[in-house]
């Protein structure tokens, strides 16, 4: 039987200084309260996993840092700036330093692949002219393996595929942060694999430091530096891979019930 | 109800905070004006030839009746210029132009497409509201003038199924029955037509929720509401021309 051999998650690069901080976070939906007091801290360089069972608010937290939903209670800095006390135009230039890949990937889908990957560059001005837009979708679309897809549309991408260029449109600012949520999730073990890899590749290429929202453990052992097991809205248990496969914690015990 | 009048309101206050913004999106105004002005153009074109023809050919015997037959220009044409072509283009424009707003708009909304663009630091708002608001305020008055050409030559045809009255001729009965008090509050009044479309048609689409299931209804409720805010716009604009006795 052939042995397959997993990319170890990178422990180089990690420094004490924390990029994003997150206290006592609060987010409730009605009467449902979703996010009670969770605490964050990421440290540049570092690949942070956020663990918990669906619905427990991983999504919903990820979103708040990027200001995408509004927090009830709490603080939340990232790159140094407190995130719920920005104007609009400073939130959209600070938002441009985070990259955000969606579950879904949200590509646009009445524009191709390169409308798709020119679409954050034209609105920032960050190519000076056409042949520079060409150049950076081109180095994207070669860093995810797919330079043949440029004038395709969503729709005409396998699930891999689009989380692939939801990933190409992401880097292509070169953001400081990339939040991922559920990148997995819906794709087969084996191209869940590929893009668990990718994310490791790219996070060497472009220097960035990482929140990676999944209830996946294979995500876990592959990518994650730490771990941080989200459960009623709290932080439960905090640790590496292997210190939670260790645990005798019954909800952490719980994520391992098919390992 | 009138949660919902107050919704649509503070949507379109947004707008208009947003509205003369020093960053505008002209590329993707442009573009708009182009999907919902000439794209618009066929349809807005055969239904105001229609429009025309008909109601020349139905009114013809009741004129005839009272001995008014000659009539029959001069009436269509201020039938049409003042009321009945930018009605009906509003509403071919709620109908076609709403409902694919609000269905655009509604399925960026639930596959997280508004979202994407929010944290890539474009402001959607600016980006997808402004540019389909503008777009219809602007081209729905166009389109109301394109209706009334079609549909008075489409008179002139109509009359000359039972008549032999040359172009020249028509042309001048025509134009010496209409004033300029019954072109403009036509004219002003299709500007508040197609930014109502606009307005309600991106509303629906930005107010989505539930799935495939809320891109649908906010296809048919940004029609149906579209269509309902014409009548009252249009009610509205009657009385003021009353007041100001232009009718």
């Amino acid at each position: 039987m052939e042995t397959l051999t997993v990319p170890q998650a990178p422990q180089a690069a990690i420094t004490d200084e924390r990029v994003v901080e997150v206290r006592g976070l609060v987010k409730a939906f009605g009467a449902n309260r979703v996010l009670n007091g969770f605490d964050l801290d990421l440290r540049r360089g570092e690949n942070l996993m956020v663990l918990g069972k669906s619905g427990s608010g991983k999504s919903v937290c990820i979103k708040c840092i990027v200001r995408l939903l509004q927090p009830d209670a709490g603080s939340i800095r990232v790159l140094g700036q407190d995130v719920l006390a920005l104007g609009q135009e400073e939130l959209d230039r600070l938002r441009v330093r985070i990259g955000f890949l969606f579950q879904s990937s949200a590509l646009y889908d009445s524009m191709t692949v390169q409308e798709n990957l020119e679409f954050p560059l034209r609105r920032h001005w960050l190519a000076r002219d056409a042949r520079s837009t060409n150049d950076l979708v081109e180095e994207v679309l070669n860093a995810v393996g797919l330079p043949h897809t440029r004038d395709l549309y969503p729709s005409e991408l396998s699930g891999g595929m689009k989380r692939r260029i939801g990933l190409a449109r992401t880097l292509i600012l070169k953001p400081e942060i990339v939040l991922y949520d559920e990148p997995t999730t819906g794709l087969d073990p084996i191209t869940g694999k590929e893009i668990v890899e990718l994310i490791l590749q790219l996070q060497r290429s472009y220097n960035t430091s990482s929140i990676i929202i999944s209830h996946d453990l294979n995500v876990a052992k592959l990518a994650a530096n730490r771990i941080i097991v989200l459960h009623e809205g709290r932080n439960h248990v905090e640790g590496s891979y292997d210190d939670l496969r260790a645990s005798n914690d019954p909800v952490v015990r719980s994520f391992f019930i098919f390992m | 109800m009138l949660e919902e009048v107050g919704d649509i309101t503070a949507f379109a206050g947004r707008f208009f905070a947003n509205a003369f913004h020093a960053r505008f999106e002209w590329s993707e105004l442009f573009r708009q004006c182009f999907l919902n002005g000439y794209r618009s153009l066929p349809l807005v074109g055969i239904t105001a030839f229609i429009m025309g023809l008909v109601l020349t050919v139905q009114s013809r015997p009741t004129l005839e009746r009272f001995g008014a037959a000659s009539m029959l220009p001069a009436m269509v044409a201020i039938s049409v210029v003042r009321e009945i072509a930018p009605v009906i283009t509003a509403l071919i424009g709620a109908g076609k132009i709403g409902s694919s707003m609000g269905a655009e708009l509604g399925s960026m909304k639930v596959t997280e497409q508004i979202d994407a663009m929010e944290v890539s630091g474009t402001n959607p708002f600016r980006y997808l509201v402004v540019t389909r608001v503008w777009s219809t305020t602007l081209m729905l008055p166009v389109l109301v003038v394109l209706s009334d050409a079609i549909a008075i030559w489409a008179t002139w045809i109509g009359v000359n199924i039972k008549d032999d009255v040359s172009w020249d001729l028509f042309y001048r009965q025509v134009f010496d029955s209409l004033e300029f008090s019954d072109f403009v509050p036509a004219f002003i009044k299709s500007y508040f037509f197609g930014f109502a479309i606009g307005i309600v048609g991106c509303y629906r689409g930005y107010a989505t929720e539930k799935g495939t299931e809320g891109v649908g209804q906010a296809a048919h409720t940004a029609v149906v509401t579209a269509s309902l805010l014409i009548f009252i716009l249009d009610l509205i604009a009657v009385q003021i021309t009353d007041i100001l006795g232009l009718n």
